[in-house]
């Protein structure tokens, strides 16, 4: 039987990082084809390739058989291709139907929409999958669970043949899973072809017919789930060693530098509690959506937390702004370093500097420029930032070098608290060497470190004690030097 | 039960009106009633408010708000905003005059003028799209040299003497007796009531609720913008040429001192009627209301005396106030 | 290893100085070359550009423009914008002059105009940062409220009989140059230097580059911001106790229009409309430039209709080389 959609040897690169390695994948009709990975394995660009986001460097797809060749979501779905995105392409102010028939109302020949016809098309669509929704209604009226199924229903108009998924159940309450899971039995049934994107394997094993696993851009291998289990996919979704990339272990004191206590801000997360202790690396490791940023931010007083305590050193902060944070000696790297983190059109001295001004001002608010300039010369030096030209715009600057200056960011805020989201995202394998001796190096100097990796290996090459996070809490914390990947792995996704 | 309806009973459960009713069928909402209650405070006070001819002079006085209100509402809920009609509202009035002067039949320097008014249109768009400047900039900056082209081409002194028959689009009408129902007031309806229609009905124009709610998706979904908004833009300068145009006849006379401030005017009655200026909220209903609403304080500040200057603060005043309002429902809604 | 980097340090600098040096080529050096070549056109065109009079009438009259620019500047710099200039001015305008008027004293006098502007700045400041209203819709209402107030105040006449130390002001001349055209490079050179060396400004490039990642580095986004717009329309202001003093008479329709001129003035001294860009120099020489275009078309008997023409042309005009500059920035 020809699956009713294949990949074959898809390759795609961005710059010099390979995301994918001649990649091969099909589904069949009526199968659900289960696609998982750590972060970064691939996921996303093979789903953005199929959908025509990302155009492929290499490789062919093929549907029914045919070649095809889609440029832009629209048109892979106008050929049975429908992709689900975990970012939602409703808008609040339309109702249901609306949103779901968007360019494809029911219309007279004048272009005048029949708004009976576009109701009961939305009715006998949500009939077809089995599920109760007022097609009058305005979508942001609907929770967020019940967007992503009022999205699956959209994708499915199409008359897809193949429904691609990507973390259809991230943001869903465990009834709403259970109620798409019956919606995917039913396309089944339909003989619908689909792709069932996530990390949490319970699901996975829960509804997938087969199940592909991608590590660093390759496939390395398919696995029946009735002949498989939890512990089998963790292992090829992790297995590598962990090579000389981590630096040693340090002496950790026994000091307790900064403890959270009862931190919550539901539904965002819950009852977080653990400790920081002099010199020490803690690693936090969990899915993506688990909590964990939102965590650092509102220790950070970025964000507002509702209940719980943070605790410096014994006292208790009452944070209201980033900028208390830094003067008591807390900063956070953030994990977009676009976005939120670096001043792109600036210079890499005003990026460098840019979280300690107020060390470098006098009384009357001027700034002392000679110090500036030691200042952002001497981080350059020691953090071995590429070129070595201050004076350059963030833009010109490679990956690892703009991480590397934002970690310089920091640190030239003085921490006592170094709170790392992503140290290492997007950056390649030498500069994340730099940055994991670095953050060792800040911890043998007494500084406590934080670090929120996705990458497993990364979390426990480098932390001294691992705290795990799944969906908003704190399921467990692991000590000791030979944490197995596979452990975290289970609390995060169990 | 469908566990789909259990959680939409969840939903439902406890909301209050906030909830019930979308953001802009509440602001129109509180501006119908508003509407009534000042109409009321003011009928008590002077009982000629709510005559008939009386009724009729606010329409006619704010009938190029009104239908310039018709495209910025559209503009509105792309996500845009217009500046520019305040240029090309007294432009058109010029251009038409001085066609009719030059001899050119009335048809045609009507259609002439209608297309310079899209044209322009269609130059805001341009800017706006080719260099990604909000169209905020690019509106300004025609509203800016429209300004100068009107006195330049004008000497600064108004355009007149206009043949006869062109009175029939502004001036004529049916005579009631106590008041002339003038025909342009027709061309609004008609206008008012087709724009509403198409907005509510017709596939292509709602995109523009698509465009302005989530414009990445309408990408997403193979909408194309740019094009669109030429589209949009070039409607908003067409209105505001009809709108130029009626009024060149009512007044048998064209001068680039029309449509002072009258950008803010119309962009406060759309505002005030519901549209949202961050996009995909507005409606023809509320924006006439707005305007209504406008109309009523100015014609009302006429009545009692009161310094009319206190119109200008009056109109901004509900701006600001109208947006803190949106901005404050807005809040309340996402607790 | 301390010699080490003092040397590195002294060749950073010397790189530093070269960079700015790059830096004024792009903008303010084509500004001054236009500038020369036009003052030269005029002056082999029309014997009347060079007298004195002129030259002092040119110069006075872009004080009021630059005051204002400076003070967009720095708006701008915020990624903001701010419409309402020459409304606060027609309003500042009325009310020290009504004040004085009614026998207030001088000081009093300019003391309430200046706090009505700054009032005006700090509605506007509150409504940005602390509401996150954009700035232009903001604006735009406070445009015609101010406006409107000043109307009312007025009921649309003009406001004369000032007392003559008031006059002295704006009349007074040093050096027949008037004290205002000194003030204005006074201030020039002071906004400038803090521009480079105050914190709190410094730290406006960093909020007009990208406002989070400002917010999450500890500085004050909302306060600066505020204070950015209070700074604005206190420039407003002054330029409108200059010009009352000047013309001897306050008027709720002075600064009409002038919102428009200090934006593209501001643009095109290099301020970007997307932040994070402005300066204080290139300002001040587009204002120059602006005021010599607009004054050879007086002494050339064009039409002083054609300036607005002119102006909307030269923002379109600053509107693309903004779009190409951040083109470049996003190629690189």
């Amino acid at each position: 039987m020809t699956p009713v959609l294949e990949i074959r040897r898809a390759s795609k690169s961005f710059g010099s990082h390979r995301v994918l390695h001649e990649v091969s994948f099909g589904v069949d009709a009526g199968e659900v084809h289960a696609l998982v990975g750590e972060n970064g394995a691939g996921k996303s660009t093979l789903m953005n390739i199929i959908s025509g986001i990302h155009r492929r460097d290499a490789g062919e797809i093929l549907l029914n058989g045919e070649s095809i060749d889609p440029t832009d979501p629209w048109q892979a779905r106008q050929l049975g291709i429908s992709v689900v995105f975990q970012e939602l392409s409703l808008t609040p102010n339309m109702t249901v139907a609306q949103n779901i028939f968007v360019r494809r109302e029911p219309t007279s020949a004048l272009g005048l929409v029949h708004w009976r016809q576009l109701n009961d098309d939305a009715r006998a669509l949500f009939e077809r999958i089995g599920i109760d929704i007022s097609p009058t209604e305005l979508v942001g009226n609907y929770s967020v669970g019940i967007q992503q199924i009022i999205e699956i229903a959209k994708a499915i108009s199409f008359d897809a043949k193949v429904l691609i998924m990507d973390e259809p159940t991230s943001a869903l309450s465990e009834s709403e899973v259970d109620r798409l899971f019956s919606i995917i039995a039913e396309l089944k049934q339909q003989g619908v072809a689909i792709v069932f994107i996530s990390h949490k394997l319970g699901e996975v094993l829960r509804i997938a017919d087969r199940v592909s696993v991608l590590r660093d851009g390759e496939m390395v291998g398919v696995v029946n789930p009735s002949h498989s289990n939890q512990d089998e996919i963790i292992h090829m979704m992790v297995g590598r060693s962990l090579g000389d990339l981590y630096p040693a272990k340090g002496v950790v004191s026994d000091e307790i530098l900064l403890e959270v206590e009862g931190l919550s801000h539901p539904p965002l997360f819950r009852d977080i509690s653990f400790s920081l202790r002099r010199g020490e690396i803690l690693g936090i490791a969990g899915l993506v959506g688990a909590g964990r940023t939102e965590v650092a931010r509102a220790i950070f007083g970025a964000d507002r937390y509702s209940r719980g305590s943070v605790k410096l050193a014994g006292i208790k902060l009452d944070l209201k702004s980033p900028r208390q944070a830094i003067e008591k000696g807390i900063v956070y790297l953030t994990e977009d370093r676009k976005v939120m983190g670096l001043f792109l059109s600036m210079t890499m001295r005003d990026n460098i500097v840019s979280s300690a001004l107020a060390r470098f001002t006098d009384a009357l608010g001027l700034l002392k420029h000679r110090a500036i300039v030691n200042e952002s010369l001497r981080a350059i030096k020691q953090n071995d930032i590429r070129p070595r030209d201050d004076l350059l715009s963030m833009t010109s600057l490679s990956g690892g070098n703009q991480q590397k200056s934002l970690l310089a960011k920091c640190l030239s805020a003085n921490p006592k608290v170094l709170i790392a989201d992503e140290p290492t995202r997007g950056v390649d394998v030498g500069a994340k060497v730099k940055i994991h001796q670095a953050l060792r190096d800040l911890a043998n100097r007494g500084i406590g470190v934080i670090v929120i990796s996705s990458e497993l290996p990364e979390v426990l090459g480098l932390s001294d004690r691992v705290v795990v996070f799944r969906e908003g809490h704190v399921s467990a914390v692991l000590d000791g030097d030979n944490i197995a990947q596979a452990d975290v792995m289970r609390y995060a996704v169990q | 039960m469908h566990d789909a309806q259990i959680l939409k009973s969840k939903q439902s459960d406890g909301v209050g009106l906030l909830q019930r009713f979308s953001l802009e069928t509440l602001q129109i909402g509180a501006l119908a009633l508003a509407i009534v209650v000042f109409a009321i405070i003011v009928q008590l006070n002077f009982p000629v408010f709510l005559s008939l001819p009386n009724i009729n002079v606010m329409i006619v006085n704010f009938l190029p708000e009104a239908i310039i209100a018709l495209g910025m509402t559209i503009v509105i809920i792309t996500a845009g905003i217009d500046l520019s009609v305040a240029g090309i509202y007294p432009f058109s009035a010029i251009i038409v005059g001085l066609l009719l002067l030059a001899g050119a039949p009335i048809p045609l320097a009507i259609i002439i003028t209608l297309a310079a008014g899209a044209f322009i249109g269609a130059i805001n768009a341009f800017i706006s799209n080719t260099f990604r400047v909000h169209p905020f900039i690019a509106t300004l900056a025609i509203l800016l040299i429209l300004r100068g082209v009107n006195i330049i081409i004008t000497g600064g002194s108004p355009v007149s003497g206009f043949p006869e028959a062109f009175a029939i689009v502004g001036q004529r009408g049916i005579d009631f007796g106590t008041f002339l129902l003038r025909y342009s007031v027709f061309i609004w309806l008609a206008l008012a009531l087709l724009i509403g229609y198409l907005l509510r009905n017709h596939r292509f124009w709602r995109l523009s609720y698509f465009i302005g709610g989530n414009r990445r998706s309408a990408r997403m979904s193979g909408v194309n913008v740019e094009r669109y908004l030429y589209f949009v833009y070039m409607l908003s300068g067409a209105l505001a040429a009809v709108a130029g145009v009626i009024v060149a006849s009512q007044f048998n006379a064209a001068s680039n001192s029309y449509g002072q401030n009258l950008e803010l005017r119309v962009i406060t009655a759309v505002v005030i009627g519901g549209a949202d200026l961050n996009g995909g909220a507005g409606s023809v209903l509320g924006s006439m209301l707005g305007v209504l609403f406008i109309a009523m304080i100015y014609n009302a500040f006429a009545m009692s005396g009161i310094s009319t200057y206190w119109q200008d603060v009056v109109v901004g005043a509900m701006l600001l106030a109208s947006i803190l309002m949106g901005e404050v429902l807005k809040r309340r809604r996402a607790n | 290893m301390r010699r080490s980097i003092s040397l590195f340090d002294s060749f950073q600098r010397l790189r530093s100085s070269l960079a700015l040096a790059r830096l004024l080529q792009n903008r303010s050096v084509i500004l001054a070359l236009l500038i020369l070549v036009i003052s030269i056109a005029l002056s082999v065109l029309t014997p009347a550009f060079l007298s004195s009079r002129n030259l002092t009438f040119v110069i006075t009259g872009m004080t009021y423009d630059l005051l204002l620019a400076l003070g967009m500047t720095i708006v701008l710099l915020l990624w903001g914008i701010d419409l309402s200039v020459g409304s606060v001015l027609g309003l500042t305008a009325v009310v020290t002059t009504m004040l004085l008027q009614d026998g207030a004293s001088i000081p009093l006098a300019i003391g309430v105009g200046m706090g009505v502007s700054a009032l005006c700045g700090a509605t506007n400041g509150f409504f940005v940062a602390y509401l996150n209203i954009a700035p232009f819709i903001v604006t735009l209402g406070m445009m015609s409220v101010a406006r409107g107030i000043a109307t009312v105040l007025t009921s649309g006449y003009f406001v004369s009989g000032l007392p003559d130390a008031y006059k002295a002001i704006g009349q007074g001349r040093l050096f027949n140059v008037p004290y205002m055209v000194y003030f204005a490079l006074v201030v020039v050179v002071i906004l400038a230097f803090l521009l480079r060396n105050w914190r709190p400004l410094r730290e406006a490039f960093y909020i007009g580059t990208n406002p989070e990642a400002a917010r999450l580095a500890g500085i004050r986004v909302a306060l600066i911001t505020l204070g950015g717009y209070v700074f604005c329309s206190m420039m407003a202001g002054t330029a409108a106790i200059f010009m009352t003093s000047r013309l001897s008479m306050g008027f709720f329709q002075f600064g009409l229009g002038a919102e428009l001129k200090a934006i593209a003035a501001a643009v095109i001294g290099g301020a970007s409309l997307r932040g994070g860009t402005g300066s204080i120099f290139g300002a001040t020489l587009a204002v120059f430039l602006l005021a010599l275009i607009n004054n050879g078309f007086v002494l050339l008997q064009g039409s002083p209709n054609a300036q607005n023409v002119i102006m909307g042309g030269i923002l379109v005009i600053a509107i693309m080389i903004d779009a190409y500059r951040r083109r470049e920035l996003a190629e690189d």
